[in-house]
């Protein structure tokens, strides 16, 4: 009966997930334009793709906004959950304010942002009626600026995520380690620098993973923020394909980013899984 | 002594301060979406979204709910809303079902190749939605049900299924097998025990999986956008509509209320779970 | 070394009592062994001592200094604990020096300290592996390098073997008698083994329910308990416990049951006159009769035998009380039905029913 239960499972998954990925890795090497077609083309959507600025730039993003985006969001998640782990009073309204952003959706958060960094209504605007009035700050429109913006939005959206994590990792640190470490004289600082975060280090590599496929798979967030702009400055390659993919009707491109996108997700997941079962097996 | 006892306390102070510096990083933006959505229309023009509202009124939130624009649609966000609703209590209701039922399957009986099933479902978390679209359009719409309600929630369903299946599983394999043994025992079968005895103590579990459900898909844009037809946008998908009209003024405080509205239910049910929330998203963080 | 010294010592959790008004007088040198059922407070007045527990009431004192309101690392003392609490990602030499870099001890005389203490020990061909990668007994020696590098003037002990098997646990404790007699350190040891205890111990303050019933060295515990818990605690198989009467008059006899047992000699604490009293003999005081005439003697029902390997404990039935009584392998064998036991009556304690104190 389990296996009877089972079976449209593994088979949804094999045919819904599994199956239209090879497909689309496989129309990444046709020659599709509008339609798919299954004349093989070798790379050559890819030579395509990498020469096409708008990829460049969008693939280029990715990197950066991941790297800020991850050790911010890493960062500050981390020095919340120290700053929590050390008894503080008022412990629920502190963790139920730096969480309550994950239960937003990022068109939220993106559109939030985008008023609040908006240098016509914003942040720039504000500090100019207070008499600054050379105060500039309009990354948001600029196309060299623009992506920074973006990971703004991204560290005050998920840090409460990883301060939750950590926090629990940190909470389940052995109470006789803390006695050692107060016995020796050691300060709480270096402590949690020297032992104890590093305790931690398979959940900070979860939490990297974590937030590294988040960025991979953006979408909404440029969306709602900038739509990839101004022009495409600010674009990722998960808008990039979607917008290829409906918009633009270009099949063959879409799928050689998408396959990129599913690429990078796997040298992301490939190695941490390969860590966590060797961590298991020892 | 008192030395030592100084520093302490400047340290607590210190720490403190940092707390609050942080809390206000992360309510100011709602604060300020807030304070925009309860101005009113004069007050929007050449504003700072920092100033308080000189009159406070709920008009912008009326507006929004019954006539926000989206293009040449004056019909309001309460249209999304309902859309959104109808998406979810189904998509929900068979998610959690699915991934339940799943996870029971996988940790209490004996399958052959369950390990290799709860990889293949973990990896399947991980893949992009954008590697598997297409091919999904393709599908739904040769079964004839592209962009429809069904659609949606069929892909909610499809999309919840490695996550929640994962999470049920987790659960279930931590509580002890003695149970269903003792039940297989008695002669009860896979859906008896599934009612009778995992059911009932899978409370917990339950509001978890709802909660990261219920806010997962309120909160989705794409998967709305594409697959739920003209006629069901999600209210999130209204939302950025109604943003990005440019047409002469932007009525700000119409487009925050917009937000608000939007973000309300999960937020409310966030602040009502509390804990379970946390469970879910570091639930869903923690796997294996 | 230093002398500890704790005063009318008291703690609280919120209503509950956990210490009250505590005297424990540690000599320089002593090995000092807090002992008791879990719940007693041991563990808390050794925290209590350490610094890692606030206290209510009392004063502590080491090496003469009043450390009451000083942190545990401004004691001079050094900690073992039950887990180890090894700093997992550091190597075995990074755990022993990590608390001395702290203090900023310059790195001759840390290395010199290593390898001292890991000589005496012998971990020094374990210095460059990580806590994961030793074995129980290796790990427990880190944790007793860790506090020995510190040059501490009291070392504390928190049930450190009650996490090894039964082997390794003899093993260590010979290895921490050793080490005892090398450093002469002061020690404070807190254990639920009573043989551990007995083992180690040049004092052992028996402790329940927040006090300490007795401190003296093993013998005394054993021969002399104060109250009727020490007597039942130390001591396995324990003792036996037998409610009796004191025939008024020159306090010379007792009785139990239908015998008059004559007392050689008791001392007694006070004049009393007659009374209600619990008789405590150990089961190695008990033999059996060797002729009918025995002067302390009862009649039992023989229960059943329990062979222990060098002894066989007996267990007898005497009226509604039962008795055990170690005999030798092969008396056990020979005996059955009723059989006459006689009392090594220099050996018995005699006890209040009431307050439960020795008389």
């Amino acid at each position: 009966m389990a296996k009877l239960v089972l079976a449209p499972t593994v088979l949804v998954m094999l045919v819904c997930f599994y199956g239209s990925a090879m497909w689309t890795v496989y129309i990444s090497m046709t020659r599709s334009f509008l339609l798919p077609t299954y004349a093989f083309a070798g790379g050559a959507q890819y030579a395509r793709l990498f020469h096409t600025a708008r990829w460049q730039v969008a693939y280029g993003n990715m990197f950066l906004f991941g790297v800020l985006d991850i050790v911010g969001t890493l960062l500050l998640g981390t020095l919340l959950a120290v700053l929590l782990d050390r008894q503080v009073r008022f412990e629920g309204v502190f963790r139920t304010i730096m969480l309550y952003p994950l239960s937003i959706s990022f068109i939220v958060t993106g559109l939030t942002w985008q008023w609040v960094l908006s240098p016509t209504i914003g942040v720039q605007h504000f500090v100019n009626g207070l008499g600054w009035t050379d105060f500039v700050f309009d990354w948001i429109t600029r196309p060299d600026r623009a992506i920074y913006t973006l990971v703004f939005a991204g560290i005050w959206h998920q840090s409460g995520l990883i301060m939750a994590i950590m926090l629990a990792g940190l909470r389940g640190v052995d109470r006789e380690i803390w006695r050692a470490i107060r016995v020796d004289g050691i300060p709480a600082w270096r402590a949690y620098l020297h032992i104890i975060l590093p305790m931690l280090r398979p959940l900070i590599v979860t939490c990297i993973v974590l937030i590294a496929i988040a960025v991979v798979k953006s979408y909404d967030l440029v969306v709602a923020m900038t739509n990839g702009g101004p022009g495409f400055s600010s674009d990722l390659p998960g808008k990039f394909v979607v917008d290829f993919e409906f918009e633009r009707a270009n099949i063959g491109q879409a799928s050689a980013g998408a396959t990129v996108m599913l690429g990078s997700v796997l040298a992301i997941v490939a190695p941490y899984l390969y860590f966590e079962l060797s961590r298991k097996n020892r | 002594m008192s030395a030592a006892s100084a520093q302490a306390r400047i340290g607590r102070i210190g720490l403190y301060t940092l707390l609050v510096w942080t809390c206000l990083f992360f309510s100011i933006p709602l604060l300020v979406v807030i304070a925009t959505s309860l101005k009113t229309s004069d007050e929007v023009r050449a504003f700072s979204i920092f100033s308080l509202p000189a009159s406070p009124s709920f008009s912008a939130w009326v507006k929004a709910w019954f006539a926000a624009c989206t293009g040449l649609n004056c019909g309001g966000v309460h249209v999304g809303f309902l859309n959104s609703v109808r998406i979810l209590i189904p998509s929900v209701i068979m998610s959690v079902f699915a991934g339940s039922v799943t996870g029971y399957a996988l940790s209490h009986w004996r399958v052959r190749g369950a390990n290799v099933v709860m990889l293949f479902l973990l990896l399947g978390a991980f893949i992009p939605y954008q590697v598997i679209l297409y091919p999904l359009v393709k599908m739904f719409s040769t079964i004839g049900i592209y962009s429809s309600l069904p659609c949606i929630i069929a892909v909610h369903v499809l999309f919840g299924l490695p996550v929640m299946s994962l999470l049920f599983r987790n659960f279930y394999a931590g509580l002890p097998e003695e149970l269903v043994k003792a039940a297989r025992i008695d002669g009860a079968g896979f859906w008896r025990i599934f009612i009778w005895v995992m059911l009932p103590m899978s409370v917990n579990i339950l509001i978890v999986a709802t909660i990261l459900q219920t806010t997962g898909i309120w909160n989705d844009y794409l998967l709305g956008l594409i697959f739920a037809g003209r006629d069901n946008m999600p209210m999130t998908v209204q939302l950025n509509a109604i943003s990005t009209t440019s047409t002469g003024v932007i009525e700000y405080n119409v487009n925050t209320a917009a937000a608000l509205l939007t973000a309300l239910p999960p937020l409310l049910i966030y602040f009502a779970s509390g804990r379970y929330f946390v469970r879910g998203i570091t639930a869903g963080a923690v796997k294996g | 070394m230093s002398a500890v010294s704790v005063c009318g010592l008291s703690k609280s959790f919120g209503l509950l009592r956990v210490l009250r008004d505590i005297d424990l007088p540690v000599e320089a040198g002593e090995f000092t062994v807090l002992l008791g059922p879990s719940g007693c407070g041991k563990s808390t007045l050794l925290n209590a001592i350490a610094g890692l527990e606030d206290i209510d009431g009392g004063t502590i004192e080491i090496g003469g200094i009043d450390v009451t309101q000083h942190e545990p690392s401004k004691r001079g003392i050094a900690m073992v604990f039950q887990s180890y609490a090894l700093y997992p990602t550091m190597s075995v030499r990074g755990n022993l020096s990590f608390g001395l870099r702290v203090k900023s001890t310059p790195k001759r005389e840390v290395a010199r300290r290593i390898e001292w203490a890991s000589r005496l020990l012998q971990i020094d061909e374990l210095l460059d592996r990580k806590p994961s990668q030793l074995s129980g007994g290796q790990r427990q020696r880190v944790a007793i390098g860790r506090a020995l590098v510190q040059q501490a003037k009291v070392f504390l002990f928190d049930e450190p073997l009650s996490n090894l098997d039964a082997k390794l646990r003899t093993e260590m404790r010979v290895e921490l008698k050793r080490l005892h007699k090398e450093l002469g350190a002061t020690i404070i040891y807190v254990t639920h083994d009573q043989i551990e205890a007995m083992t180690l111990a040049t004092r052992i303050a028996v402790m329940r329910g927040g006090r300490i019933e007795q401190y003296a060295a093993p013998d005394t515990l054993y021969e002399q308990p104060e109250t009727l818990f020490v007597a039942g605690f130390v001591g396995s198989p324990s003792m036996n416990f037998l409610p009796g009467e004191l025939v008024g008059g020159a306090m010379r006899t007792v009785r139990f049951g239908a015998a008059m047992l004559p007392l050689n000699g008791y001392a007694f604490r006070d004049a009393l006159s007659a009374r209600d009293v619990v008789i405590g003999i150990r089961p190695e005081h008990i033999s059996l009769a060797q002729d009918a005439a025995a002067e302390a003697a009862i009649d039992a029902e023989t229960l059943f035998m329990e062979p222990m390997g060098a002894d066989t404990l007996g267990w007898f039935q005497c009226g509604e009380h039962r008795l055990a009584a170690r005999l030798s392998p092969q008396v056990a064998r020979g005996i059955g039905g009723r059989v006459r036991l006689s009392f090594a009556m220099d050996q018995i304690s005699l006890f209040d029913p009431e307050s439960e104190a020795r008389l």
